[in-house]
């Protein structure tokens, strides 16, 4: 019984991998095998070849989240997932990966059936203190998780930051504090993989000794939540808030400390050096933008006494943006709690979806930190959506179905990519990180 | 070819750039060429494409073919003038540098300061036009004078023939170094990206003695960054530079304390009655962690405790030992209260260890506190834990039945014995590319499992003489292999000595540098084995030799039961499922073999123990000791034939339960056989459950191969197991995965389907990885796939 399996198959078909042999290349430990793959197995180099390498990557963390033996850990240089560590073979991280073994779009379904509101509320909001020139658009998300940090309803929210030494480059953080989130409010335009860091981030915060820490309502106990029980916001774009929740659908661990997600409505991400490369054609000193800004198709790049330094069709951006994003037709975060965004309101308003009880309730918590209005041009957020929904489509090389199973096998991504511009490339040992950690 | 390389402002290529000869070659990825823009007139030759870890040329270098074939398409012909830039200048010099080592004909220039020093000059903006150029027919061949030196002239440098320059970072230099080599960071040639003045780099590399007449060898670890040191020095007139291009790991680690076993233990030890694990891991770092292994030491899931693998060469102890390891087990192996002390584990309860698939002894929970008083302890009998795991020599697996067995040939012990010695605490060998397993069978049913060694030697003869034929290349895991027989004959004395000879050559050959596919089996596949076997008689100091004859007949799946020796006495295999037994369970056996016996307790590769030499009166009392009622030498076949993994319960990848879980199971389905009345007609079923994919449990050679695995569906997700059917060493066959991701409750009606099937299907006397072999994969799927639904009875017998 050595090799591939001549009884399953009649022959290599192309476009559908040979049955017990996986991966393209020549990857040694596909070669001459003695043994035949089990149909469905999975293992990080699969995913690598199928997304990263094939450079269809959103960077949202997911896999690094999913990995049960962190066996995943993100290459700094190259700002993507890579194995750090022996891969054991589970499946789980093409299992949650919004590019292959997720199928998002029956994630969403699902996820709006079981805890969606029957009517979820649309509102144009602005903060009503200081957050309100902190944050990008009215400042909503600053003012809504300051709210509830003090409050106490949470420990924490993981949010993005610019880091210090690298214009532009966003960082996730773990704000803690109302000091804390202003000083990260703003957008960013790079994916952080926040996801894949969030034990790193609690590790660091040390909730514990936080003076305003939430009390565990689910308890009933007035004590102070022990870092080991935390409660987090969790901010993020579209595809990091489907990971985080379809995570949580399963009771996966990593999603433990997540208490409520926030949305960020995007219809792409920058790769930073890439970002910064271009910025630099348009004579633009990176480290002079004080805020990107994206709407309306116009990118606008503005330094800090709010004045303009770029303003130009944002597809000239585009040999900046992550390819994969143009799979993804979930504009406006549907797994959210709460999706933000700028789409449908005037300047200085934040277009809010509330989509949960979960969001509904820190909405209401929040409250009094806002002003809140009917949204401006409630049919501006559906067109756009219906646009990227449709244009995703147009680009994915599978269906897109959220009526069908929501996992897609090895086989079936074969198939439906193979022959495309998206198709697996093989890997490449030059770019993969040498580990040195095995059982 | 013009001297050089050498380094050229942006000017300069400016002036010279619309000459058709001299190209400019973008080194960054091919997306960022394509979409970001690049010089104008600019090739792309992306970085990941000239560095290849994996191929058979030296280090880093890409095969010659591939990289012609690489600048053929770019358009880039022989005599042509190359000007490499990127956002990294290491990798442009590294381009340079691989040029000029295949024989690039034309000046080979490296641009000073890159992409940015190119835009920061008036109007010279990016495009990202491509250049309309003819692929060429370039051929690249390896230069006889390209500047590579091998290790032999490394070693020389050492002695005082060079001046070895390190071009790694201070704190790297810092860490650990090639004796006598001068620190010479590769970015301290630049400021603000730009090459310093001459005058200042002058000063520079004279104040660290590197001067222009003498003969200097670069390194650094995987030949990048010396590339840039390379070219700057040759731009600064340098005659007799050269360069280390594979990585020096192995040197650096045979050198450096910390990857010393010897000294690793007395660090350890230090700790034991000075802070423990937590002052242990703040001085040495978190990284010793991964270091530990060499000292028997492999850190459990729950921080700050630890398995301890114990060796047993050929799985001999003798009774002292095999008490002492008992005693230690009941004693330290033990749950601390948070993790339920002496309720930790259901099934076992507390202070147990476990026999492995390669006659260690496992236990854990041992703290760093306690490790002094252990490792004291076993030096008073002998025991050792060092190189139990990590990259050395791992412990050398024999025939259980070695000097025992009536029909054996050669009496494996000595053999054993003086392969163990001679890599134990050796600093030299302990750090090898990876692991290094061998096998040495004396007896004629390959009872040591030679094909899935790195090297097995089973027993042969030549013009008379007894001694072994080798076979290379066998593993498990990721990219199963069955080992290759090379045809070569050995002598008992020579043993050692191959062994060294192959770990010699792992360490030329086998890469530190492309790690996820650095297993001998790997380096075997890619010689092929006649080239393979060349290559190690050239490590060796006596000519290699074809046996006449090889003895190998039959193949032993376990030694469960009551056996004959040769001298007429009897020796028992006790079946311990899953290979765990309580510590004090283990010093009773010892006790009993001691007092029956004649001072021996062996271990077996299924993880099962051994009492040899008892009279037939000693025999009896053995017998009939109530310790064998759990340890029986006459099992149901499915606990007899149970082998797992350490499992979820402490292993750091493990994905599912195996130990208890497999209890139950075996237990389970001996009632079953009992029920159905098939449990007569097996000696042995072998389910072998592997917790992950890397085979600890030797999946790939059970009757049922089971590895564990989560399955979802839309709405839940959980635990389960690939499985396969039929593994069967005898014939060199291992299994297929057949199914993938079977929930994992399921898999006991699974087998008992599968028994059912093989039980209708089968002709007489045709065993059950015959009918598994001769049954197709589409055929045996379908009977695993379509087993009844759970809680419905298999075949009209109730289980509770």
């Amino acid at each position: 019984m050595s090799g591939t399996d001549p009884a399953a198959t009649d022959g290599p078909r192309p476009g559908v991998p040979q049955a017990g042999v996986k991966g393209i290349g020549e990857d040694p430990r596909e070669q001459d095998r003695d043994v035949a793959e089990a149909p469905g197995k999975i293992w990080f180099r699969d995913l690598d070849e199928a997304v990263i390498e094939a450079d269809r990557c959103i960077q949202c963390a997911s896999c690094v989240a999913a990995c049960p033996s962190d066996s995943i850990g993100i290459d700094e240089d190259e700002g993507r997932p890579t194995l750090v560590k022996m891969c054991t073979g589970c499946s789980r991280c093409w299992d949650f990966c919004p590019r292959s073994g997720l199928r998002y779009e029956r994630h969403l379904e699902l996820t709006q059936e079981e805890r969606g509101l029957a009517e979820p509320g649309t509102y144009a909001a602005r903060a009503t203190d200081e957050a309100a020139n902190a944050g990008q658009d009215g400042g909503v998300v600053t003012a809504l998780l300051a709210a509830l940090l003090e409050a106490g309803e949470i420990d924490g929210a993981v949010v993005a930051r610019e880091q210090e030494d690298e214009p532009l480059r966003g960082e996730a953080v773990l704000a803690t504090s109302r000091e804390e989130l202003l000083a990260a409010g703003g957008s960013i335009y790079n994916q952080t993989m926040g996801l894949g860091q969030l034990d790193e981030l609690l590790a660091d915060a040390d909730l514990g000794s936080e003076a305003h820490g939430a009390s565990d309502s689910r308890a009933g106990s007035e004590t102070t939540r022990e870092t080991d029980d935390p409660a987090l916001a969790f901010v993020g774009t579209p595809c990091m808030i489907q990971g985080a929740t379809a995570l949580d659908r399963y009771d996966h661990e990593p999603a433990d400390p997540i208490a409520l997600t926030v949305a960020l409505m995007c219809t792409r991400s920058f790769e930073h050096s890439r970002l910064v490369s271009r910025l630099e054609t348009f004579d633009v000193d990176p480290a002079a933008v004080d805020t990107l800004d994206i709407s309306d198709g116009e990118l606008r790049a503005t330094d800090a006494a709010g004045e303009t330094l770029l303003e130009t069709d944002v597809d000239a951006f585009d040999a900046a943006g992550l390819r994969g994003c143009d799979e993804c037709a979930d504009f406006v975060g549907g797994a959210a709690d709460i999706s933000v965004g700028n789409v449908g309101s005037s300047d200085g308003e934040t277009t809010v979806v509330v989509r949960t009880e979960t969001g509904e309730s820190a909405w209401e918590t929040a409250a009094p930190a806002l002003e809140t209005a009917a949204i401006d041009r409630p049919a501006t957020l559906e067109k756009l959506a219906d646009w990227n929904r449709r244009r995703a489509e147009s680009i994915l090389p599978r269906e897109y179905d959220p009526e069908a199973g929501i996992g897609i096998t090895y086989e079936h991504h074969r198939e439906s990519y193979d022959g495309t511009d998206r198709e697996p490339e093989p890997l490449n040992p030059a770019r993969v990180h040498q580990y040195e950690e095995w059982c | 070819m013009s001297f050089g390389p050498a380094v050229v402002s942006p000017s300069w290529l400016e002036a010279h750039r619309e000459s058709d000869s001299v190209v400019a070659v973008d080194v960054r990825d091919r997306r960022d060429y394509e979409e970001l823009g690049h010089l104008p007139g600019a090739v792309s030759v992306p970085g990941d494409r000239f560095r290849d870890p994996s191929s058979v040329a030296a280090g880093k270098l890409p095969a010659a073919d591939d990289f012609a074939d690489l600048l053929a398409e770019a358009g880039i012909d022989p005599d042509d003038t190359l000007v490499a830039y990127g956002g990294d200048p290491a990798l442009a010099a590294r381009f340079l540098v691989t040029a000029l080592v295949y024989g690039h004909e034309g000046s080979l220039y490296l641009l000073d300061g890159g992409l940015e020093a190119w835009r920061d000059g008036d109007d010279r903006s990016l495009t990202t036009d491509v250049p309309d150029r003819e692929p060429t027919d370039y051929e690249a061949a390896l230069c006889e004078d390209a500047p590579l030196v091998d290790r032999d002239a490394v070693e020389a440098a050492v002695e005082g023939d060079a001046v070895l320059v390190d071009t790694r970072t201070a704190a790297e230099y810092e860490q650990s170094r090639i004796p006598g080599a001068v620190h010479l960071d590769w970015e301290d040639l630049l400021e603000d990206g730009r090459l310093k003045s001459e005058d200042d780099l002058e000063a520079l590399l004279a104040e660290r003695g590197i001067e222009p007449d003498e003969r200097i060898l670069l390194y650094c670890n995987t030949a990048r960054r010396l590339s840039h040191t390379f070219v700057v020095l040759r731009h600064l007139g340098y005659e007799d530079v050269a360069f280390y291009e594979g990585s020096l790991t192995d040197w650096v680690r045979a050198e450096a304390p910390e990857w010393d076993p010897v000294e690793l233990q007395e660090q350890v030890r230090h700790y034991a009655d000075n802070g423990g694990f937590e002052a242990m891991v703040d001085e040495l770092g978190e990284d010793v962690l991964g270091r530990l292994k060499l000292i028997g030491l492999y850190h459990q899931k729950q921080r700050g405790y630890f398995m301890l693998r114990t060796r047993a060469p050929g799985g001999r102890l003798t009774v002292e030992q095999a008490r002492t390891i008992g005693e230690v087990a009941d004693e330290f192996a033990r749950a601390p209260a948070e993790y339920g002390g002496p309720d930790q584990n259901p099934v076992f309860g507390d202070g147990y260890l476990d026999a492995t698939t390669r006659q260690d002894v496992q236990m854990h929970w041992i703290e760093i506190e306690d490790v002094a008083e252990i490792w004291d302890r076993y030096d008073a009998v002998g025991l050792s834990t060092m190189q139990a795991c990590g990259n050395s020599v791992r412990n050398v697996v024999g025939c259980p039945a070695a000097g025992l067995d009536p029909d054996e040939t050669v009496d494996i012990e000595p053999v054993v014995e003086r392969v163990s010695q001679r890599f134990l605490g050796d600093h030299h060998y302990a750090n090898l590319p990876r692991k290094f397993k061998v096998s040495v069978t004396g007896c004629h049913e390959d009872c040591a499992r030679s094909g899935i060694q790195d090297l097995g030697l089973t027993p042969a003869r030549k013009d008379g003489k007894d001694g072994f034929v080798a076979r290379v290349g066998g593993g498990l895991s990721d990219g199963p292999r069955v080992a290759s027989d090379i045809d070569l004959f050995v002598e008992p004395d020579q043993v050692d000595d191959l062994v060294a000879a192959m770990a010699d050559l792992f360490m030329d050959h086998g890469s530190y540098l492309d790690t996820a596919v650095n297993r001998l089996r790997f380096l075997v596949a890619e010689f092929g084995p006649e080239r393979f076997r060349e290559e190690l008689e050239s490590y060796a100091d006596f000519e290699f030799v074809e046996p006449d004859e090889v003895l190998t007949m039959d193949y032993r799946g376990d030694h469960v039961g009551v056996h004959e020796e040769a001298d007429g006495r009897s020796y028992v295999g006790l079946n311990v499922p899953t290979g765990r037994m309580g510590g004090d369970e283990f010093a009773e056996l010892a006790e009993l073999a001691d007092e029956l016996g004649d001072g021996e307790v062996r271990l077996t590769p299924n993880q099962n123990v051994l009492v040899p030499h008892l009279t037939d009166d000693d025999l009896e009392a053995l017998l009939e000791d109530p310790l064998l009622e759990r340890y029986s030498p006459d099992p149901g076949p499915f606990t007899r034939g149970i082998v797992t993994c350490t499992g979820r319960e402490f292993c750091n990848y493990g994905i599912i339960e195996t130990k208890n879980r497999a209890i139950r199971w075996a237990r389970e389905l001996d009632d079953w056989a009992e029920q159905v009345g098939i449990a007569d007609d097996h000696e042995a079923i072998r389910i072998h459950m592997s917790g992950c994919s890397a085979s600890c449990a030797q999946p790939q050679l059970g009757d049922f191969g089971l590895r564990g695995e989560v399955y979802r569906d839309d709405y839940e997700s959980g635990r389960a197991a690939d499985l396969g059917l039929g593994g069967d060493l005898g014939n060199d066959e291992f299994i297929d995965w057949l199914v993938g991701k079977i929930p994992i409750d399921d898999v006991p009606d699974v087998v008992k389907a599968t028994m059912c099937a093989y039980d209708a299907d089968s002709e007489p006397e045709e065993s059950f990885t015959e009918w598994a072999d001769r049954t197709s994969n589409a055929e045996l799927r379908e009977i695993v796939t379509e087993r009844p639904a759970r809680d419905s009875p298999a075949i009209g017998t109730e289980v509770s």
